[in-house]
């Protein structure tokens, strides 16, 4: 119940993200989803019990997620991937540095900076490998379209 | 056609995208396509996030070349969809440039929403995110007035061009002191919760996103510009409420 009591926040935050990045549309409803859709991933890979690498599978699938929406809205893949990565953003990770940080806790604030920056880079990882791959797609059809083409 | 409007209209566009949020490949990508679809093959275009660089050259003519300068970017997402949408169709039927031109002063006309709205949507991405790191329902109440908060001090701080990132610390140094008054009046029960979901507002969202794209189309220059920024912004925000928090513990020892 909490789980997806929690998915539904997301959406409400995200839905509100989209009147600050001035998204319109459809695309309200459609990116918003996306970030409930990551929350819930991320839940579901629960039994790995590692944060970091739940991040990474949930960025994978909102990646891929904004991808598809781009192509059937003719969207660009940002405005949905920079709405949908929010609730994945380490927000209390970076909070928590800072306080440990100014707390004098430097165990503590050493382990929680590696968490932010993982996490972090999880989210970096995660769109590198997503986007290349969809990139890659898109060239391999283009040239098996038309074969024998000089590379541009 | 002449030489001097395509590359006036292009860059314009190319501007426009880049004010918007857009990342840097689709910039370079769609201006050189218009270049190509009427037929200027020798086109050379360079943009990174605070500049754009094109030189075009006709045949039998001199090379034309233009610089823009880019000061301040905002995330504006329909903008990039119109102007993407604008890009398709001109690579598709080549109109006229006065015609683009007009098309392209609708795209800058479309208005932003307006403060009040801006505000209620800081508040509510404030209340919600609270809720989903796990504070209570009047926790949620409290950051909801953090974020309203951070709306009218950056919307002010912006009118006087402070830099970015002196803006993320004021804010956020504002909105950990609405906090932690709000939970000395016992109006609120978690200040950490409240800090962490009203500085939701300020993560440098668009930055991170963008960074790790930009890389992976080969623009490195503007993917180390963009992660800069990121670290920078999320200092900025670790600063400024570590700011409040130490001067709070100064003063009240809690």
């Amino acid at each position: 119940m909490e789980s997806i009591l929690s998915c539904i926040y997301v959406f409400i935050g995200c839905f509100a993200f989209c009147f600050v990045s001035n998204l319109r549309g459809k695309m309200m409803i459609l990116a918003p989803l996306g970030g409930s859709m990551g929350w819930l991933v991320y839940l579901l890979c629960g039994n790995l019990n590692n944060p970091i690498f739940q991040s990474f599978v949930a960025t994978l699938i909102i990646s891929l997620y904004s991808e598809v929406i781009a192509r059937i809205q003719k969207v660009p893949a940002t405005a949905c991937l920079l709405i949908s990565i929010l609730p994945l953003v380490p927000g209390g990770g970076l909070y928590y540095t800072m306080e440990y940080c100014i707390r004098g806790n430097i165990p503590m604030f050493i382990e929680k900076a590696g968490y932010t920056f993982g996490t972090a880079g999880a989210l970096a990882l995660g769109i590198l490998i997503v986007s290349s791959a969809v990139r890659l797609w898109y060239s391999i059809r283009y040239f098996a379209a038309k074969p024998f083409r000089k590379t541009p | 056609m002449n030489c001097y409007e395509a590359v006036n209209t292009t860059i314009e566009i190319g501007y426009q995208l880049l004010k918007s949020g857009a990342e840097i490949y689709r910039i370079e990508e769609s201006m050189r396509r218009i270049f190509e679809a009427y037929g200027i093959t020798q086109n050379e275009v360079f943009a990174i996030p605070s500049c754009i660089i094109v030189t075009i050259r006709m045949d039998g003519a001199e090379p034309v070349s233009q610089i823009k300068r880019v000061y301040s970017t905002t995330t504006n997402l329909e903008k990039v969809r119109r102007l993407n949408d604008l890009c398709r169709c001109i690579c598709k039927d080549t109109p006229d440039f006065t015609q683009v031109q007009q098309q392209l002063d609708e795209i800058k006309s479309i208005p932003a929403y307006s403060y009040g709205v801006q505000i209620i949507a800081f508040a509510l991405i404030a209340a919600a995110f609270t809720l989903f790191y796990g504070g209570n329902f009047a926790d949620s109440v409290c950051a909801a007035f953090g974020g309203a908060a951070i709306k009218i001090v950056s919307y002010h701080m912006k009118r006087f061009h402070t830099n970015l990132f002196f803006t993320i610390i004021i804010s956020s140094m504002t909105a950990t002191v609405l906090a932690l008054i709000a939970v000395h009046l016992r109006l609120g029960t978690n200040s950490d919760k409240i800090i962490i979901g009203t500085l939701m507002n300020l993560v440098p969202g668009v930055a991170v996103t963008n960074f790790m794209r930009d890389i992976i189309a080969g623009d490195l220059i503007s993917g180390i510009i963009k992660l800069t920024e990121a670290l920078l912004s999320a200092t900025a925000i670790a600063l400024g409420a570590g700011i409040a928090l130490t001067v709070s513990r100064l003063i009240f020892g809690v």
